[in-house]
Formats: structure tokens, sequence, C-alpha cells
């Protein structure tokens, strides 16, 4: 049965299935238990993370499985790289993904090259649950996407949902693989409902998802831009002009198939991302399809990203960075003269 | 339900038009016969009507930009609320001509208009490909993208119009725009240049004949093939081949060579003979121009090549008028792209191996004949013994007109024609 539920929601939901279904996974990161478990004093549940994504776990699986950490994001991504490598599978909460620079070396250094290193005698089934993205406010040092870093790493995977039923999905699939993953959540797509599926089902890594057709032109997007691309499909159909959205979903493996089939379908293709443009996911689906889909070109690909600049926190300033519809409908519309 | 919008062809030789304003807005309720439109088509303004009633519900091109024949402007759908796809409406209606050629407004030329073709102008990869897999040459097709860059699109059309060109030899299929009704009368245009050299006569003579404009071997969309034979023997074959009855044939210059050796190896496929600027014995001085034209057709822009045309075409009293003269220019650089540098090679190689080939042949032409002769002509100056050497040849001599006289003196040519066809 389909309900319509938040991606907050689902991710929780995820969480609850995978600790169900396997006693090895386990929870931790700041504020994840949200300080509840406290008997003596009466609190048994709290809140669970900055948004409440771990709300219940505490309650349900017990303060061994649900574990609060220090405010050390070095600390507890170490301890969770080294439960992993002992063959439980921890999902790590990095709050924001800002936070990367203080713990990059557990996940650039080790985790993402432990099995390389140790000739596939070693694994790191770790997941690591960071939110991405401006559309909450929330300032330079709390809305940036970084995703393009972890995703640049090899021996890390890298994955962002656009919507509450792949996030569940994503999240249980990335928690069951034997590789670390980053899970990104896109703040702005938090509170937004979608329908999600009862019971436990897994979204493949490395399979984007075409999430609406058309003849004229691709618009690529991941995360919250799949919904930007959404909106300019639609305003580009007031015109009679019709676009194949492709939600990536994976960011690493990258499903070079399907952007290569929507190219060859269209021969135009705007890639839509939030973060800003150098050395980005854009340019790196750009690169490509000229690289691989040279001959399927029939203009040239276009990028709308965010600017060269630090998320603002002005309101306006902050919806002016991040890639509009009215942005998309412009690119495409140069492509198609 | 969408009915399409496209740039007319006012008359065989329009091949483009500018949209001067959409008098109504996008969105707006049109009745069926109301003016939706505004064109330019050689420097007259005509209000195009509504074809159906409806809502005008996307516009394609917008005022101001000059586009050719056939290309979609405007969809006008029943009601404004029904799906409708403007991109795979276009794939369907939009079926824009070749570039651009005879007098061109200004704005097509100097401002990088939509159709102008040069070797820079971009095509896209997957536009490559296709006319790679179709064995079309990317640098003959029509660009409509942003730019003018040569989309797939482009491509596909190119190909589709090539479809409906007329077969007349082995691999080889020619671009024959036709006009009017009755008996046919035959074009065949001079060296380096297309059917649209005759763009003032056609409508004279398409009121009372059936008007097919032969573009050669090698010129507009005609096949161009590597290995084949471009003498003037062969041009006529491939004339003959297009006649399934006897038709009045009007050759200008390499064009009255074509029509010479048509009318000596088929006579009975001729009801008459125009021979306009004739020459049997090419001169140094035609075949040094005729060198010169193929260096700088191979070496220079379109523009360089009008310009080097410019003295040797026109009359000195024609070149005088500034205006008229940067017109033409212009109006010459566009049809050059049409006759690419290896079609000039070719035919400047049967022109120069037909030279005084048929000097003594001429006598045995019976047809009725009338040879066009301009007054002050430098390339082909021995028009008038051509008629002598034709028994029963009629000479209409056009005078302080120069080579190009169809162009300096269309009234007169036209009319010369017209009187001379009435008369059979």
């Amino acid at each position: 049965m389909e309900r319509e539920i938040p991606m907050l929601f689902a991710i929780n939901e995820a969480l609850h299935l995978a600790m169900e279904a396997d006693p090895d996974v386990i929870v931790l990161g700041e504020d994840v238990a949200g300080g509840g478990g406290r008997k003596d004093q009466g609190i048994e549940e709290a809140w669970g993370g900055i948004m409440g994504a771990t709300r219940g776990l505490l309650k349900r699986f017990g303060p061994e499985r649900v574990r609060d950490t220090p405010i050390s994001e070095m600390g507890f991504m170490g301890a969770a790289v080294g439960a992993a490598l002992t063959g439980l599978r921890p999902v790590a909460e990095l709050m924001f993904i800002d936070f990367i620079g203080v713990c990059l070396d557990p996940l650039l250094n080790q985790a993402a090259k432990l099995r390389y290193m140790f000739g596939g005698k070693a694994r790191v089934p770790l997941t690591v649950r960071t939110s991405t993205g401006a559309g909450l406010r929330s300032a330079a040092q709390h809305s940036q996407s970084l995703y393009w870093m972890t995703a640049g790493i090899p021996g890390l995977k890298t994955v962002i949902p656009s919507n509450p039923a792949d996030a569940k999905g994503l999240l249980l699939a990335a928690i069951r693989d034997d590789d670390p993953v980053v899970f990104c959540e896109p703040k702005a797509l938090m509170f937004v409902s979608g329908p999600v599926a009862e019971g436990d089902y897994t979204v493949p890594l490395g399979k984007a998802a075409l999430v609406r057709e058309g003849a004229d032109v691709s618009l690529v997007g991941f995360g919250r831009t799949v919904q930007t691309a959404l909106r300019a499909a639609e305003l580009l159909a007031r015109d009679g002009v019709s676009a194949d959205v492709l939600d990536l979903r994976s960011l690493q493996p990258l499903d070079e198939e399907a952007i290569l089939a929507t190219l060859g379908k269209t021969g135009r293709v705007v890639v839509v991302d939030e973060a800003p443009p150098r050395c980005g996911i854009a340019s790196d689906v750009a690169a490509l399809c000229v690289d691989k889909g040279f001959d399927l070109l029939n203009a040239p690909v276009r990028r709308v990203t965010a600017p060269h600049a630090p998320v603002p926190f002005s309101p306006v300033l902050e919806d002016a960075y991040v890639p509009t519809p009215e942005a998309v409908v412009a690119a495409a519309r140069a492509l198609l003269g | 339900m969408a009915t399409a919008l496209a740039m007319p062809k006012l008359g065989m030789t329009m091949r483009e038009g500018r949209v001067v304003s959409w008098p109504q807005p996008v969105g707006a309720r049109v009745e069926k016969g109301a003016v939706v439109l505004v064109i330019e088509s050689e420097k007259a303004e005509v209000e195009i009507e509504a074809p159906a009633a409806g809502v005008l519900r996307h516009v394609y091109v917008p005022e101001g930009e000059t586009v050719p024949s056939g290309t979609l402007l405007a969809a006008i759908t029943e009601t404004a609320d029904e799906p409708f796809d403007a991109a795979a409406f276009r794939r369907v209606h939009d079926r824009p001509e070749a570039a651009a050629a005879g007098p061109v407004p200004a704005a097509a030329v100097a401002g990088g208009g939509s159709v102008r073709r040069t070797a820079e102008t971009p095509v896209t990869p997957a536009a490559r490909a296709l006319a790679r897999r179709l064995g079309v040459e990317p640098a003959r097709v029509p660009g409509t993208g942003p730019g003018g860059r040569v989309t797939r699109e482009d491509v596909e059309a190119w190909a589709a119009r090539r479809r409906a060109l007329v077969p007349v030899a082995e691999g080889v299929a020619l671009e024959v725009p036709t006009e009017g009704a009755g008996d046919p009368v035959v074009l065949l245009p001079g060296f380096g240049t297309d059917v649209s050299m005759f763009a003032r006569q056609i409508p004279v003579l398409a009121e009372r004949w059936h008007v097919l404009g032969v573009n050669p071997r090698g010129v507009g969309l005609s096949d161009a093939p590597e290995e084949a034979r471009y003498d003037v023997a062969t041009m006529a074959a491939d004339v003959a081949a297009l006649l399934d009855e006897p038709a009045h044939v009007v050759g200008a210059s390499l064009g009255a060579a074509v029509a010479i050796e048509l009318a000596l190896a088929h006579p009975e496929r001729l009801r008459s003979l125009t021979l306009i600027t004739p020459f049997v014995e090419a001169d140094a001085r035609l075949l040094a121009v005729v060198d010169a034209w193929c260096r700088v057709a191979s070496e220079a822009s379109a523009e360089a090549v009008a310009r080097l045309l410019l003295p040797w075409m026109f009359s000195r009293a024609y070149l005088a008028d500034e205006g008229r003269r940067e017109r033409t220019a212009r109006g010459l650089a566009a049809t050059a792209p049409r006759v690419p540098a290896p079609t000039l090679a070719r035919a400047a190689a049967g022109i120069r191996a037909w030279s005084g080939s048929r000097r003594t042949d001429l006598a045995r032409l019976s047809l009725p004949t009338l040879v066009i002769v301009a007054g002050d002509d430098l390339l082909t100056p021995d028009g008038e013994a051509v008629a002598g050497a034709i028994p029963g040849a009629r000479c209409r001599t056009v005078p302080r007109a120069a080579h190009a006289v169809a162009l300096e003196a269309p009234e007169a040519v036209g009319e010369a024609i017209r009187t001379h066809l009435e008369a059979r």
C-alpha cells in the first residue's frame, strides 16, 4: 500500500526496516538518540537527530544500537569505519555535509581505500547519512552541495534521492551495500511528501530513473534539481516543447547508459546542479555526453548550476542562488533555437 | 487539431521571406481569413491570412527574421488548451527550402540571418553523423538552429526534400522547381548561377506556360556526383531526360550552349529555342573571367566572387546607381553558395571542351529560334553572329545592357521571350 509521506518519514521508515531486518545495523552520530533513554529521569523518547530522522529508533532498538556521540565528527566517523571493519553495518549521521572537512580522513583515506588496499579481504559497509543543499536559510556553512567531492573519491559511492520513495529504497540499498555509501538528503525536500510503498524494498545503486518522457530536450537533475527540472518541463510543455527528465539518483556509480539514452533520444541536454559549476556533477555529465555521445549531440550541452560563490544567508539571495525552473527553461530554449 | 502556417512561396523563384510583423499576439483568437502575418518578399509586403479559425498557439519565427520558404512560422490550434507539442509539430511541418538566392533583403546577408551558409557555419555532431549515414554533404544543408547551426532536423528536412528531386541519369537527380500550367518552357541558367537568374521572367511566362527551371547537376539541391561528367552534352542529356513532351527551351550563356546541344541532339523534343547571350566559341576574355571566377570562388568569400563579377556582368549605366549595385552584389553573393567551387571547375572544363565544337552545326538547326543579344556584352560579344548562323533565327538586341541581361533588363528579356513563344 502506498501513502503520501515526507522524505523525512521515508528515511525514518528505512532505518527502522534496516535495523529490524539486520541486527548488525547500528546508528550513531550527534543527537541521533536525542538525549533519550534516560529512564531514571522519565525520558525514554527523544526527537532523534536535528530533523528527527532517527526518532523512535532508540526506544525500539535500545542504546546499544542507537548511539549519541560527542560533537566530534572525526571521532564518530573513525568509530563508524572501525565498526564497519568489524562486520557491523553502521549508519553514521553527519548533520551537514559542510562538516565533512573535519572528518574527511576516515572517509577519504580509510573507508574508501581499505577494500582496495587489503586485496578485497576487508570491507567497509558504512553508510553516511548527511544533509545537503540550500533551502532552509542555513547560511554558507550549512547549505553546501558537496556531493561532487565524495563522488570524486574512488571507493566511495554517493547517492541522492529526489523523492520520498527513492529515499527509502536508496537508503535500504546503501545500508545493505558492502562498500561505503554517502547518502545525501536534500534539505529542501525533507518535508515534501510523496507516495511511498509500505514494506521493505530497495532502489539499486547506480541506476537513474526517467521521471518524465519527452522528445525535444533532456533535462538531467538529481536531488532537489529533479523537482526544478520537472517544473521547467511543465513550463516548456506550455510552449509545446516536450522534455525528458532524468533523475540520476546515484552520482557514483553514474548511470552513463541512461544519460546517453536520453541524449540519443533528444540530442539536447541541460544538466541542472545545485552545486557551483567547477569540477561538478553537471560538468561531469556534460563531459560524458561529449566524450561518449558526441555523434548524438544536436546542440551544445548546457549546465544550469549555482554560481561559483558561497550560499548566501539572505533569503532573497539564497533563492536567487539555486537554479530556478526559469533558468532551465531559458537554457533549453537556447538549445532549441 | 493544429494548422501550420509556413513561409509561402509566392512565385517559383521566391526562396525566402522576412517576417515583418505578427499583428495578433500569441494566444489570440483568429478567424479564418483574418490577417495574422505580414511578410516581405522581394521588396513587396504581403499580408498572410489565417488558413483556419482558432487560436494563434505558437509562433516559431519572430519579427524581423528572414527564413526560407516552407519554414514553419506558426501553429493555429482549434482551442487554446488542447494538447499541442510545438517541437513535434515543427518536425512534421517545417520544410524550409535551401539557402537564399537572388536579390535578398540586406538583413539576411549582413545580419547573419538564420539561412546564411558559410564554410564556418557550425554543424552539430548529430547532424554530421546523420549526414554521413544519409550520404549528405553537411556544408550544403541550410541551418535553422541557433546562429544558423545545422541540426539533425535540418539534415532530415534536406534529405526529405532531396527525395523530391527528378532523376535524370544513374545517380543524378535534379532540382526542377516548376510554376504555371500549359506547354512546358524549360529555363537553363548560365555558368555559376541557378534558376533564380530568371526570377523576373518566370512570373510573366508562368501566366501562359508550365515553366520548369532546371538547376543543372552540381547546382542548388541537384546532385553533384564526384565521378560524373559535367560536359555540355551530358547536361543537355539531363534536360532531355526531364522532358515528357516537346518544350520551349530557353538558355542563357552556358545554358544557351546546353540548349544548342539539346536542339542538335533531339530537335523533335523542342517547340522553340531561345538563346540569351549565347556563344559557340568562348573567347580569351570569357575563358579568363571563368578561370578567375573559379579561382576566387575556391579561395575567397561569396562576397568576393560577387564583387569580381559585377563589372563583367553589368553595364556601366547599371553600375552607376550605387544602391542598385550593392543590392545586386548581395544577391550574387547569396546565390554563389548554391554553385560550389567544384561545380564551377567542372562546368568551366565543360565550356572549354565545348567551345568551337559546334561552329558549323548551327546551320543544321531548323527550330523557331530567338537570339537575345546584349549590346554591351563583354563576355559573349558574338551573339549576333550566332543568330546569323542559325537559319531563320530572329535576333533581338537589348542596347546598353551587359552579359547578365536577364537581370539588367528583365522586362525587355521577358517580353522578348513571351512574344517569341506566343508566335509558335
